[in-house]
């Protein structure tokens, strides 16, 4: 049985279809990449795992419980955490309210909650500015902001969409290596859709290849960047044939 | 315990606040023997009166964000029934005041239900109309006085049990009772998991659910919240004015002075209520006093309100509290 199991998810918008047959499992632990060009569906079948859209066809099981059509706080609950393209730059909790928020889904008491969400932020190197609001930060730090709030929902396969998008050389180097600190460390299991090709090649084990709504390829990023599939998908039929 | 401790629990705010809230507190203890008129008390128990709305408004309007403009309904719930059952059951005010406010916590899960799948302006219309139905139906519902009211039974001597006192000191010192529960209860709930939830969902709802919280039902737990509060407030209406109907108790201006008020002074913070009765309650009446006298005039006090209402949401959201924060800011 499989950690995630997706299995044959169609979503239609309405004559587009954004994910069309889609099937992939992910086990514990692993780090798997979700790749592809614009447009090829990958926030759409985010979504459709995470609950934001209910998917017209097929099945999400994770861990053997069928979560086909939960609402996005249930999954949360049942341990799917996830980040978001885009944060919401918003100025009503600081840094630390923020992460407190996501460490009340497993408790009821304010103390433990606090506590929790330092621990987190002592982990991710924020404590120097866990009392700013997010609007007062760069990117790269809000993008951390957003990643520290899902890890204090306590979730055994997080989601993280685009994480180091718009982040320099050397914040993407640490953020990969955060990333694999939480997989080692904390038996975290991640999932991520990412652009940037020398991220997802470093981080990932496994990487699966949508485009337009299908599923082209899947394999370690090795093979990956051979496949002629892949490259079409990217590049263009020409280069494919290697002119 | 921890509750308890978190609603005494002022630590987190800054000296000069400590301070000003004892001061204040002081002040309202003595006020009523400082030789003022019969008049600054019925104004101070107004003040009193639409501060407890304002908190309780600023549970789900000021932390939750949700622009909520039916407040009134709740109002004339806790004092029709106190009212009613008073005159048809002669049911002591200590009975049929919280019977008031489990009607009313009852009545806003069943319209908080569908009310909360609307979100933004659709929400504020929606809780408009909720507010006003509710009116028209106690305008033309014979049993309960239709439009002319109810006038509560008046008692030859003071009674405690009914809360009928011929001085408004008791008044008085009762609603300030209820004032500081409601102080205690707000220093609670902001530091409270809903509290915090609230916050979140008013920032970013999409980030509130991915964080496992379900937005629609940590709502409806704060609007029935606010509920409670203001039917407490109309079961206090219902014995202090003696007579009640459906223009007094559940008019559309009702609701909207409660959620001015906490907007003015400043919404999702604590004192913001407060600061916003003191300063609306005052000119409320001053102006009802004046135009009464100046045929002709009537309406410019909702002009006024309006003004207010856009000069608060141009110039400063956070009402007058975020001013003080800002200079005190800026001081640093």
């Amino acid at each position: 049985m499989a950690f995630l199991d997706v299995e044959n998810v169609v979503k239609d918008f309405g004559g587009l279809v954004a994910n069309n047959d889609i099937s992939f499992q992910i086990e514990k632990n692993e780090i798997v990449g979700l790749i592809g060009p614009n447009g090829a569906g990958k926030t759409t079948l985010f979504n459709c795992i995470v609950g934001y859209y209910k998917p017209d066809k097929g099945k999400i099981r994770f861990k053997g419980k069928d979560i086909t059509g939960f609402k996005p706080f249930q999954t949360s609950r049942e341990g799917i955490g996830r980040t978001f393209q885009i944060m919401k730059v918003t100025t009503g909790l600081t840094v630390h309210e923020n992460v407190m928020v996501g460490a009340f889904l497993r408790t009821e008491k304010r103390a433990e909650a606090d506590k929790e969400a330092s621990e987190i932020i002592e982990f991710l190197g924020l404590s120097h500015i866990k009392d700013y609001h997010i609007n007062e930060l760069p990117i790269a730090i809000q993008r951390k902001v957003g990643l520290a709030r899902a890890l204090a929902t306590k979730p055994e396969l997080l989601m993280l969409d685009e994480v180091a998008s718009g982040l320099n050389h050397k914040e993407t180097e640490e953020m990969v290596e955060l990333l694999k600190r939480l997989n080692v460390e904390k038996h975290i299991t991640i999932f991520l859709i990412e652009h940037i090709m020398e991220m997802v090649m470093t981080v990932s084990g496994r990487v699966i290849v949508l485009d337009s709504g299908i599923k082209i390829a899947e394999g370690p990023p090795e093979d990956i960047v051979k496949n002629p599939e892949v490259i079409k998908a990217y590049l263009g039929e020409r280069y494919a044939k290697g002119k | 315990m921890e509750k308890l401790k978190d609603a005494f629990d002022f630590s987190d705010f800054s000296r000069s606040e400590r301070i000003g809230f004892i001061i204040f507190t002081i002040f309202l203890f003595i006020f009523p023997w400082l030789g003022v008129s019969s008049f600054a008390k019925t104004v101070m128990i107004q003040f009193m009166l639409f501060s407890l709305f304002g908190m309780g408004w600023n549970t789900i309007g000021g932390y939750g964000g949700q622009v909520e403009l039916g407040k009134a309904q709740y109002v004339g719930i806790g004092a029709y029934t106190v009212a009613l059952m008073m005159v048809w059951w002669k049911v002591p005010f200590w009975i049929s005041m919280p019977i008031g406010v489990l009607i009313a916590l009852g009545y806003s899960f069943i319209i908080g239900y569908p009310l909360f799948r609307l979100k933004g302006h659709y929400f504020a219309i929606a809780t408009i109309c909720t507010s006003l139905v509710l009116k028209d139906i106690f305008d033309n519902w014979a049993l309960v006085g239709a439009a002319k009211g109810i006038e509560l039974p008046i008692h030859d001597h003071p009674d405690f049990l009914y809360m009928q006192f011929k001085s408004d000191t008791y008044y008085y010192y009762f609603i300030m009772a209820l004032f500081y529960i409601a102080i205690f209860y707000m220093n609670w709930f902001r530091k409270s998991k809903l509290g915090y939830q609230l916050r979140m969902i008013k920032d970013d709802e999409d980030a509130a659910e991915s964080l496992g919280i379900d937005i629609r039902w940590c709502k409806i737990k704060a609007y029935s919240i606010a509920s409670a509060f203001v039917a407490v407030g109309g079961g206090f209406m219902a014995v202090y004015n003696l007579y009640i109907d459906p223009a007094s108790v559940m008019e559309l201006s009702l609701s909207i002075k409660i959620a001015l008020m906490a907007m003015l002074g400043g919404a999702a913070s604590m004192w913001g209520p407060i600061i916003g009765a003191a300063f609306l309650v005052p000119l409320d009446r001053f102006l009802g006093s004046w135009l009464g006298g100046h045929k002709g005039l009537t309406g410019i006090d909702y002009m006024i309100y309006a003004m207010l209402i856009m000069i608060v949401s141009a110039y400063q959201p956070r009402g007058i509290w975020g001013i003080i924060e800002d200079l005190r800011k800026r001081g640093k």
